[in-house]
């Protein structure tokens, strides 16, 4: 248990090493969900009134497919290289390796959340307080876990950018009911704030189960 | 090969004898009129695509036991008929709910978690298309097949949690006059024998495929990059 959390970190430290040298994904990722708010300003029509309302959709929409191209990106390298063939021949388990890829990409999204949510406030005048960010870092465990999943699954495929996203956004749909309703309630609707909340925790760790006994069979051939 | 002729004649026999059920053996609703016989087939066609994506989830998890390759070509029949019993479900809902509800579509749980239903599974045929065919593409599958069947469910009742209009369960709750039910049930055993014979023949089709794919039409698969 120890060897396979030593083996997971030890992969998420190499992606992010190999991140902060490049500096490509994130800083493409930020530009991206600031370029997605602009454009949900000029597609809606924002004032005052319905910042509120239409704000919670913008975020999802932007982090989702945000979320795609990070998790897309996290198998890429791997599969120019084919470093990801020479890993699996090393004795660590396979499931060890995609624990530390899916951390990693998860912290990448994260890192663009932090660029997300300060520029939702900013640009829609909507409250950036601490049950927003709960609820969609809650969310983000979750959706890195099944996106890294289908990533990896897609990287040896033909059509992959196709692919990805027929897999990925509707199994991700229970994060953004779930999500949804939560941000909503924490940008001033009304609703059950804790009740969402405790069924995203519930979705992740499901998710997060399954996945892992996935791995194997995706990872592994 | 005569044996498939008879079993499609058979269902297309049993359809006919279940439409005759529909329109003369059950009584024409009080408050809805005859659109409400959509209902038969409405209903059984999606207890149909429910049960074929229980065989692509129990020919999934049997793939990944034991690599059998009978259990995935089960799967991929599964799959594809159950994608099409979805379809029918779709379509005649939204025919159904047009004059009753006034509206083709709403974001009630039922019907978002059906159009999930038939996204994940359209996914599930995408991917038997464009990964590489055998162990591969059969891998992938079951996995998708697997978290598909999971995270319908999973949809529906976070849905339902904040909104629901389609009405609840009828048969069960009794609330169905003896000839509608004998009419539904009729329906409901034809469908079923319907999907069952529409499995069996596309599971001949898949093995053929997978013995000739060439002579079958299978696409070739275009090596665009090295062989990973």
């Amino acid at each position: 248990m120890t060897r396979a959390l030593v083996v997971a970190l030890a992969v998420a430290r190499k992606d992010l090493t190999s991140e902060w040298r490049t500096r490509e994904l994130v800083p493409a990722l930020g530009q991206f969900v600031v370029l997605a708010l602009v454009i949900a300003n000029f597609g809606f029509q924002i004032d005052s009134r319905n910042a509120s309302t239409i704000a919670p959709g913008v975020l999802w929409l932007a982090l989702v497919f945000a979320g795609l191209v990070a998790f897309g990106r996290a198998f890429a390298a791997e599969r120019e290289q084919a470093s990801l063939e020479a890993m699996l021949l090393t004795p660590a388990s396979p499931t060890a390796i995609f624990a530390g890829k899916a951390l990693a990409a998860a912290l990448l999204l994260i890192a663009c959340e932090a660029v997300l949510l300060p520029a939702l406030a900013l640009f829609f005048g909507t409250p950036l307080n601490a049950a927003l960010v709960v609820a969609v870092l809650v969310a983000t465990i979750g959706m890195a876990a099944l996106g890294c999943l289908f990533a990896a699954m897609v990287a040896r495929v033909r059509a992959r950018e196709v692919l990805l996203p027929l897999l990925t956004l509707p199994l991700w749909i229970p994060f953004v009911i779930a999500g949804g309703q939560a941000v909503q309630v924490a940008m001033g609707a009304r609703g059950g704030y804790n009740q969402a909340l405790g069924l995203l925790v519930d979705f992740d760790i499901l998710f997060v189960v399954l996945t892992s006994l996935a791995a194997r069979f995706v990872l592994d051939d | 090969m005569t044996r498939y002729y008879t079993g499609a004649a058979a269902a297309v026999a049993l359809m006919l004898v279940a439409a005759g059920a529909i329109f003369f053996v059950a009584p024409t609703d009080g408050l809805q009129g005859p659109v409400q016989r959509i209902f038969y087939l409405h209903v059984s066609s999606a207890v149909a695509a429910y049960a074929c994506f229980g065989v692509v989830l129990i020919g999934g998890v049997v793939y990944l036991r034991n690599e059998s390759a009978t259990a995935d070509r089960l799967a991929r029949a599964g799959a594809l008929v159950g994608v099409v019993f979805t379809t029918v479900t779709l379509v005649m809902g939204m025919l159904w709910a047009k004059p009753i509800w006034g509206t083709f579509w709403t974001w009630d749980a039922r019907l978002t978690s059906t159009l999930v239903l038939w996204i994940i599974y359209a996914g599930y045929l995408l991917v038997r298309r464009l990964a590489e065919p055998g162990r591969q593409a059969a891998r992938f599958a079951a996995v998708v097949g697997i978290f598909g069947f999971i995270d319908v469910p999973i949809v529906h009742f976070s849905v339902t949690w904040w909104r629901t209009q389609h009405p609840g369960p009828v048969i069960i709750n009794e609330a169905l006059p003896p000839q509608m039910l004998l009419a539904f049930l009729l329906t409901m055993a034809c469908t079923f024998f319907l999907a069952g014979v529409m499995i069996a023949i596309r599971y001949r089709i898949e093995m053929l495929m997978d013995e000739a794919p060439m002579a079958a039409g299978a696409p070739m698969v275009a090596q665009s990059e090295p062989a990973q």
